[in-house]
């Protein structure tokens, strides 16, 4: 399958995301001839265990999330990113799950906004909010480059299009800027050839550092 | 949900079985060799203990590996009238380290087996699964080459069919109806209601291996 970057709005310190940097990113997209295709979506949820006694909660992992991505509709992605772990399932696990009721959906994200075609590229521009809410929390998107599904042999196309984005993005000043982080892929067993267990890998990997950002910075509210 | 009955076959009369299988069906029978694992959740975890089942399929040139969760059995007066049993079960394919998932999340191997036979999937007032097995253990954790059966000379017989909460009777009655046609070999009964072998197993085995399971029905 397209191999794909998926990459999360960092905040200048001391700002927040808002609607308004969506909605400029948004323009950009269409601003270099992205034409806007429809939406898309993604959900991830954390899950946290259901212990009988809460002292002992610390030997249950404390990462575990669960992703249901629009490219594979009827798969569901367990992933442990303490321990490098990526499980695939069909979306029945979920029914599984809440039968065993051993672990409990703590919070859950919809990652959602429209797709935009760009020639060979497809550029996915969302908001991240909470289920059954509208409170901004992030800015995500996806980068895929349709041709190649080698995630070695599209790093170079892959950059030079994001150097294209970002400077097409930094004229219009905004308080942040987009991050690329490219998960360990071998260390969770993931091979070169591009699969939807390396995009689950890559929402882990942006929600930790989402979740990174936002701690900082409300220590640093503390602080201040 | 499934229906699901359950009897056992002396190994000696298996082949007379799956004359009679093949005979009843129309298909050909498939190749059987899962590797099971049963999961319960360790002390701490969950409101109530919880179980899972990994199933191995082993017969695949790379095996696949499903999990499946057995809800409680439907109860009730109709329930308990009827000679099958409903439950709930769910399944869902896996990638192969499923297992590190469920030991990660505080899972426990319970007990291991490996089921060796066969089974016959065909259509017939429901979609029906019979499978004929014997149950081994092994002797060593995960040696599924070095596997030794719990009961020699004994075999399992299950007759499964999916069915859900508004079609279940017309799935209950084609299961039943279906297990009368292999009356004379064994008798089926929900699961943990053990009747044993019946006494007509031998004669109509020989009858069954002496007419090459021409019957039609």
């Amino acid at each position: 399958m397209p191999i794909k970057w998926v990459l999360h709005w960092q905040p200048n310190p001391g700002t927040t995301v808002n609607t308004q940097i969506l909605t400029e990113v948004s323009q950009c997209a269409e601003g270099i001839n992205g034409v806007k295709e429809g939406r898309w979506k993604a959900t991830l949820s954390f899950y946290k265990p259901m212990v009988r006694e809460q002292a002992n909660a610390s030997e249950f992992p404390r990462d575990f999330l669960g992703i249901s991505l629009q490219e594979q509709p009827n798969k569901y992605y367990f992933v442990i990113r303490g321990q490098r772990l990526i499980v695939e399932a069909e979306s029945t696990i979920q029914t599984i799950m809440e039968k065993l009721q051993s672990y409990k959906t703590r919070v859950a994200l919809n990652f959602e906004g429209f797709q935009y075609q760009l020639g060979d590229f497809q550029l996915r521009v969302g908001k991240v909010v909470p289920i059954h809410s509208e409170n901004l929390r992030g800015i995500v998107m996806e980068m895929e480059y349709l041709p190649i599904s080698s995630w070695e042999k599209s790093h170079q196309i892959m950059g030079e299009f994001f150097d294209i984005w970002r400077e097409a993005l930094s004229k219009r000043s905004l308080p942040g800027h987009f991050v690329h982080i490219e998960p360990n892929f071998a260390e969770y067993g993931l091979l070169d050839e591009y699969s939807s267990q390396h995009t689950a890998a890559q929402y882990a990997s942006i929600m930790a550092q989402m979740i990174a950002t936002a701690q900082s910075q409300s220590a640093q509210a503390a602080r201040n | 949900m499934e229906c699901v009955v359950q009897g056992i076959i002396e190994t000696q009369h298996v082949e007379a079985l799956e004359i009679l299988l093949q005979g009843l069906c129309g298909v050909h029978r498939e190749r059987l060799r899962i590797h099971e694992l049963c999961l319960k959740s360790g002390p701490n975890l969950g409101l109530v203990a919880s179980e899972v089942r990994l199933l191995c399929d082993l017969e695949q040139s790379e095996p696949t590996w499903t999990v499946r969760q057995v809800g409680s059995a439907m109860k009730g007066a109709g329930a308990e009238q009827i000679s099958v049993l409903v439950r709930t079960a769910v399944e869902s394919k896996m990638s192969k380290n499923a297992l590190r998932l469920f030991y990660a999340l505080g899972y426990k191997l319970d007990h291991e087996l490996l089921r060796v036979g066969f089974a016959f999937h065909f259509q017939r007032g429901a979609q029906i699964t019979v499978t004929v097995s014997s149950i081994n253990k092994m002797l060593k954790l995960h040696s599924t080459d070095e596997a030794v059966p719990v009961t020699p000379g004994i075999q399992l017989v299950e007759v499964t069919a999916l069915a859900s909460s508004e079609n279940y009777s017309e799935v209950v009655a084609a299961v039943s109806s279906f297990c009368e046609y292999l009356a004379p070999l064994l008798h089926l009964s929900k699961p943990g209601v053990s009747t044993g072998v019946v006494p007509t197993a031998a004669a109509a085995a020989a009858s069954l291996m002496s007419d090459g399971g021409g019957a039609t029905l």
